[in-house]
C-alpha cells in the first residue's frame, strides 16, 4: 500500500476534506443511468418544437419536416433554396446566424448543408438543411442575404461544396496553394502546403459604383494595411483602394491565424476541446468555455450544479467586461488617446488575477468542465469579485470624463463606418455592433442561459450604427454587467459541489480514486474512453464578448465529437467591413476596425 | 453620455448633451488634464502602490493553483510516484508527454524508465495533472522558462523528478479533492504540508498589497 499512501494518510487526517469529499460522493456506486453511444439525443421541449416546426412547414412547398430536432429542422432540396430562404426572409426570419456543413462520406449524398435563419420579431430559429452529393452545387443565397457570403466561401473551403453564383467562390481560411477541403472526412491533416510567393493572390479591390466615374486629380493607388501592422489588432490584411484620401474599394483577406478548430475537435475527445475553445476569442476565453461546455451539457441532458452555474455567470460576466476593455482601450490607442489605455487595462489585470486565482491561469483559464468547473472557487472569491467591483466604475468613470465631451475624439467618430439596422441584420452582426444600430438583441435576453432572466439589467442600444455608437453601447454594457455581478456577489455563491456527481462525466475526487476501485476504474475509463454523448446534434448560443457565440455539435455516439461547428460572431462583422468603409478616410477606418473589436482568433477559429 | 429607458429591459445610451462652452476644445482638453494630473500626483504620494511590477526585479505572485512548469514528485523511499500507466499523456490535449515504461526487477512494479514533456507544446491545461491517478504530477509556480534551443524545451525525468517529502503545499496546480482549504486562494487540499514559500520563487514577493489574492 505504498501508492498515494501519503494522500491516504493526509485524507484521514484532515477531517474537512474527509467529510466533504465523502459526504458529497458518497461510497456507494452511481447508480444514475449509463450513457451508451446508442441512444438518439432527444432535446428538451422536442414536441412544442415539432408543434411550430409544423406551423412553419406551409409556408413554402419544399420545406419538408424533420422532427426530433433541438430547435425547427427541414430539409430542402436544393434547388429550392434560394426560393425557401426568400420566403422565409418575408416572413420574419430576416437574419442569417449562420451556414456550415456537415461531411458524411459514406453517404450518397455526402454533405449536410445547414442554413440557421433567426427571427428577431418573434424570437426564432429555424434550421435548413441541403443534401448535396459531390458534384453538386447549390445555387447561392447571397442575392438573399449578405452575411452568406463569407459563409458560403468558407463552406467551399472546407467541404468544396460549390455555389453557383456566388461573386467571389474562392478559398477565405485556407491559403491558393492549399489542395482539397480539409473538413472533409477523407481529407489527410498530415499534408502539409507551402505557399510561395508567385501563389499568393493579388487582391485588387473593385471599386465602389459610387466612385466609379467620380473625376479627381488624385491618382488612385492601391495601398495593404496589414497582416501585421499594429493599427489591425491581429492578422487581418485589408486591401484598399484610394482616390486620394478616400476609400473607393475596400477587400479583406483573413486565415492568418487558421488553427484548424473545426478539425482538431474532431480528432479530441469532448473534454480536451475545452482549452481548443480557450483559444477562439482569447479576449473572453472564459465565455468560450461556458459556451462550449453548456453545448455539450445540453446533448447530454445534464445540467452543471447551481454552485458551478453562479461561478461561470460571475466569471462570464467579469470577462465580458474585461473584453470591452481591450475593445475599447486599443481602439482609442489607435486614435491618439493613449492615457485611457493605461486606465481601462489596469483593471483588466485585476480581472486576470480574479481568474487566475479560481484556476491558475490569466488569459486561457480552461476552467469549465463539461458539468461544472475544474475545482472549487478560492473561499476568498467573493470578496475578490466585490472588490473589482467596486473598483471598476471608477476607471470607467475617468475615461468618460477624458473623453465623452472631448471634441477631438467625437470628431474621429461621430459619424464615422455607419451601418443601418436592415444591413447589420442582413449581415447577421450580433452583439455590441448590433446593438449600436438600435437593435436591441442580446442572448442573455432572448435565450437565457445560467440564469440570466433573474437578474435585472437592461440591454444598451445606441442610434447611428457608428463608430460613436459602438462605443457607448460597450461603455454602457460594461456598467450593466457590473450591475448583474452586484446583484450575484449579494446572492451570495450557492452551496454544494461544482461539477455533477456522475462518473460518466466527471473525474471522481481525487482522495476516491486513491482509495477505491470503483472510483479508479471509472477514472482510467472517462479518460481512456472519454464522454459519450448520446448521438445527435445540437445547437447552444451564449453571448460573447462581441456578440452570439454559438456552438453546433454532432454526435455519433463516440468519445470524439463528428463535427463542432462554432459560429464567431467576428466572421459576420468583419464581413461587412468594406460596406462600411467605403468613402471614409484610412485614420478613420483603423477608428472602426477598432471599433468592431475583431478578435483574429475567432475571425480565423 | 446619457442613458435614456426606451422599453422593458432595453435602454437608449446616447452622447453626452454639450454646451457651448464644451463644443470648444480647449476647456474639455483641459477637463482631460484635470483627471490624469489627478492620478499622477496620486501616484506621486503612493509609489508603493503602483500597479506597476518592475520585472524581473520584482515579481507578480500567482495564486497557489498557477499552472507553471511540472514537477514529478518521489515517494519516501525515493522512487518516483509515476507508474507509467500513461493517463497524463492520453488526458493531454497537446499531445507533449511521452513516456516509456519500464518493470522494477525487484518489486514487479512498473515505472518510467522516460518521462518527457515538451515544454514548447505544452499549453498548461492541467489536464495532467488532474489524470493523474497516483498523485504524481504537480504543476508548479514556476513560469520563467525560457530557453535558447529547441532541444532544450524538451524536459525529461532529470528535470522533473523531485526529492521526497519536497514540500508541495505552496505549489501550484494540485489534484482537486472536491474541497477548498481554509486559508483561501489555494486550490487543492495542501496534503497537511506546512505552508511555504514556493521553492521556484526564491525572490521576495512583489507588491503583495497590490496582487495579493485577486
Amino acid at each position: 500500500m505504498r501508492r498515494g499512501f501519503r494522500a491516504v494518510v493526509a485524507a484521514r487526517n484532515d477531517t474537512s476534506i474527509a467529510m466533504s469529499t465523502l459526504t458529497k460522493f458518497s461510497a456507494t456506486p452511481f447508480t444514475g443511468p449509463a450513457p451508451t453511444n446508442r441512444d438518439p439525443f432527444i432535446p428538451a421541449g422536442v414536441e412544442a418544437i415539432d408543434a411550430r416546426a409544423a406551423e412553419i412547414a406551409p409556408s413554402h412547398p419544399a420545406l419538408q419536416r424533420e422532427s426530433g430536432q433541438d430547435m425547427a429542422t427541414f430539409d430542402v432540396p436544393p434547388e429550392a433554396i434560394v426560393d425557401v430562404l426568400r420566403t422565409l426572409k418575408a416572413n420574419g426570419y430576416t437574419m442569417p446566424l449562420d451556414l456550415w456543413a456537415v461531411d458524411y462520406p459514406h453517404r450518397d449524398k455526402r454533405f449536410d448543408v445547414l442554413y440557421q435563419l433567426y427571427s428577431l420579431k418573434s424570437n426564432e430559429r429555424v434550421r435548413l438543411k441541403v443534401r448535396v452529393g459531390e458534384e453538386e452545387a447549390i445555387p447561392t443565397g447571397t442575392g438573399v442575404f449578405k452575411g452568406l457570403d463569407w459563409y458560403e466561401r468558407e463552406t467551399f473551403d472546407m467541404f468544396g461544396v460549390r455555389f453557383d453564383g456566388h461573386p467571389n467562390l474562392r478559398r477565405i481560411l485556407c491559403h491558393e496553394a492549399f489542395q482539397g477541403h480539409a473538413l472533409r472526412k477523407d481529407y489527410d491533416p498530415a499534408q502539409r502546403w507551402v505557399l510561395t510567393e508567385k501563389d499568393v493572390a493579388r487582391i485588387i479591390p473593385k471599386i465602389d459604383p459610387r466612385f466609379e466615374d467620380v473625376d479627381t486629380d488624385f491618382e488612385r493607388v492601391t495601398l495593404n494595411l496589414g497582416p501585421s501592422h499594429p493599427a489591425t489588432h491581429g492578422t487581418l490584411r485589408i486591401v484598399v483602394t484610394l482616390d486620394g484620401e478616400t476609400i473607393i474599394g475596400a477587400d479583406q483577406e483573413i486565415g492568418y491565424l487558421h488553427r484548424c478548430f473545426e478539425k482538431m475537435s474532431e480528432t479530441h475527445t469532448y473534454q480536451q476541446v475545452m482549452p481548443y475553445t480557450d483559444r477562439l476569442n482569447y479576449c473572453s476565453a472564459f465565455i468560450n468555455n461556458v459556451g462550449y461546455s453548456l453545448t455539450v451539457e445540453k446533448l447530454l441532458g445534464i445540467t452543471a450544479p447551481p454552485r458551478a452555474q453562479h461561478i461561470r455567470l460571475i466569471l462570464s460576466e467579469f470577462m465580458r467586461i474585461a473584453d470591452h476593455l481591450v475593445c475599447l482601450g486599443t481602439n482609442l490607442v489607435d486614435m491618439g488617446a493613449l492615457t485611457n489605455f493605461w486606465y481601462l487595462f489596469q483593471p483588466r489585470e485585476e480581472i486576470y488575477g480574479l481568474i487566475e486565482a479560481c484556476c491558475g491561469a490569466r488569459l486561457l483559464p480552461s476552467y469549465c468542465r463539461i458539468g461544472g468547473l475544474a475545482v472549487d472557487a478560492p473561499s476568498d472569491f467573493l470578496q475578490n469579485a466585490q472588490r473589482l467591483v467596486n473598483m471598476l466604475p471608477k476607471y470607467i468613470d475617468d475615461v468618460e470624463k477624458l473623453i465623452d465631451k472631448n471634441k477631438i475624439f467625437l470628431d474621429r467618430v461621430v459619424g464615422i463606418a455607419p451601418i443601418s439596422a436592415e444591413a447589420a441584420i442582413d449581415y447577421g452582426f450580433t452583439g455590441p455592433c448590433l446593438r449600436a444600430c438600435g437593435v436591441a438583441y442580446d442572448v442573455r435576453k432572448a435565450s437565457p442561459y445560467l440564469g440570466y432572466e433573474t437578474y435585472d439589467w437592461q440591454v444598451p442600444i445606441a442610434d447611428g450604427g457608428d463608430t460613436f455608437a459602438r462605443y457607448l453601447v460597450r461603455m454602457e454594457e460594461m456598467r450593466q454587467s457590473l450591475k448583474i455581478l452586484q446583484q450575484a456577489i449579494n446572492r451570495g455563491l450557492p452551496d454544494g459541489p461544482v461539477i455533477v456527481d456522475n462518473p460518466y462525466v466527471a473525474l471522481p475526487p481525487k482522495a476516491k480514486v486513491y482509495n477505491e476501485m470503483e472510483s479508479l476504474i471509472y477514472h482510467f475509463k472517462l479518460i481512456m474512453h472519454g464522454i459519450q454523448p448520446p448521438v445527435g446534434e445540437t445547437y447552444f448560443p451564449v453571448e460573447g464578448g462581441n456578440g452570439e457565440l454559438g456552438f453546433h455539435i454532432v454526435s455519433d455516439g463516440t468519445k470524439n465529437p463528428y463535427r463542432v461547428r462554432c459560429r464567431p460572431p467576428c466572421f459576420q462583422i468583419y464581413s461587412a467591413f468594406p460596406d462600411m468603409i467605403i468613402g471614409q478616410t484610412i485614420p478613420d477606418a483603423i477608428a472602426a476596425l477598432g471599433s468592431l473589436n475583431i478578435i483574429a482568433g475567432e475571425l480565423d477559429h | 453620455m446619457q442613458v435614456t429607458k426606451v422599453s422593458p429591459g432595453v435602454v437608449k445610451v446616447t452622447g453626452a448633451h454639450m454646451g457651448v462652452l464644451e463644443r470648444l476644445y480647449i476647456p474639455q482638453v483641459l477637463a482631460g488634464m484635470v483627471v490624469t494630473m489627478k492620478h499622477l500626483v496620486k501616484n506621486l504620494f503612493n509609489l508603493k502602490k503602483l500597479p506597476t511590477i518592475s520585472y524581473p526585479e520584482e515579481k507578480r505572485v500567482y495564486s497557489e493553483r498557477f499552472r507553471g512548469r511540472h514537477i514529478l514528485t518521489s515517494r519516501e523511499d525515493g522512487t518516483t510516484r509515476c507508474v507509467a500507466c500513461y493517463m497524463c499523456s492520453t488526458a493531454c490535449p497537446a499531445e507533449c508527454i511521452t513516456i516509456e515504461a519500464g518493470e522494477d526487477e525487484r518489486t514487479r512494479e512498473k515505472f518510467p524508465v522516460r518521462y518527457d514533456i515538451d515544454l514548447l507544446r505544452c499549453i498548461f491545461c492541467g489536464y495532467c495533472v488532474d489524470a493523474c491517478p497516483e498523485d504524481a504530477i504537480y504543476m508548479t509556480r514556476d513560469y520563467e522558462m525560457a530557453i535558447d534551443s529547441r532541444a532544450r524545451s524538451v524536459v525529461g525525468l532529470r528535470d522533473l523528478v523531485v526529492p521526497p517529502n519536497f514540500p508541495v503545499a505552496p505549489m501550484g496546480w494540485r489534484p482537486y479533492y472536491g474541497s477548498v482549504d481554509k486559508k483561501g486562494t489555494a486550490g487543492g487540499t495542501g496534503l497537511g504540508q506546512a505552508r511555504r514559500d514556493a521553492p521556484f520563487d526564491d525572490d521576495a514577493p512583489a507588491n503583495p498589497d497590490v496582487y495579493a489574492g485577486a
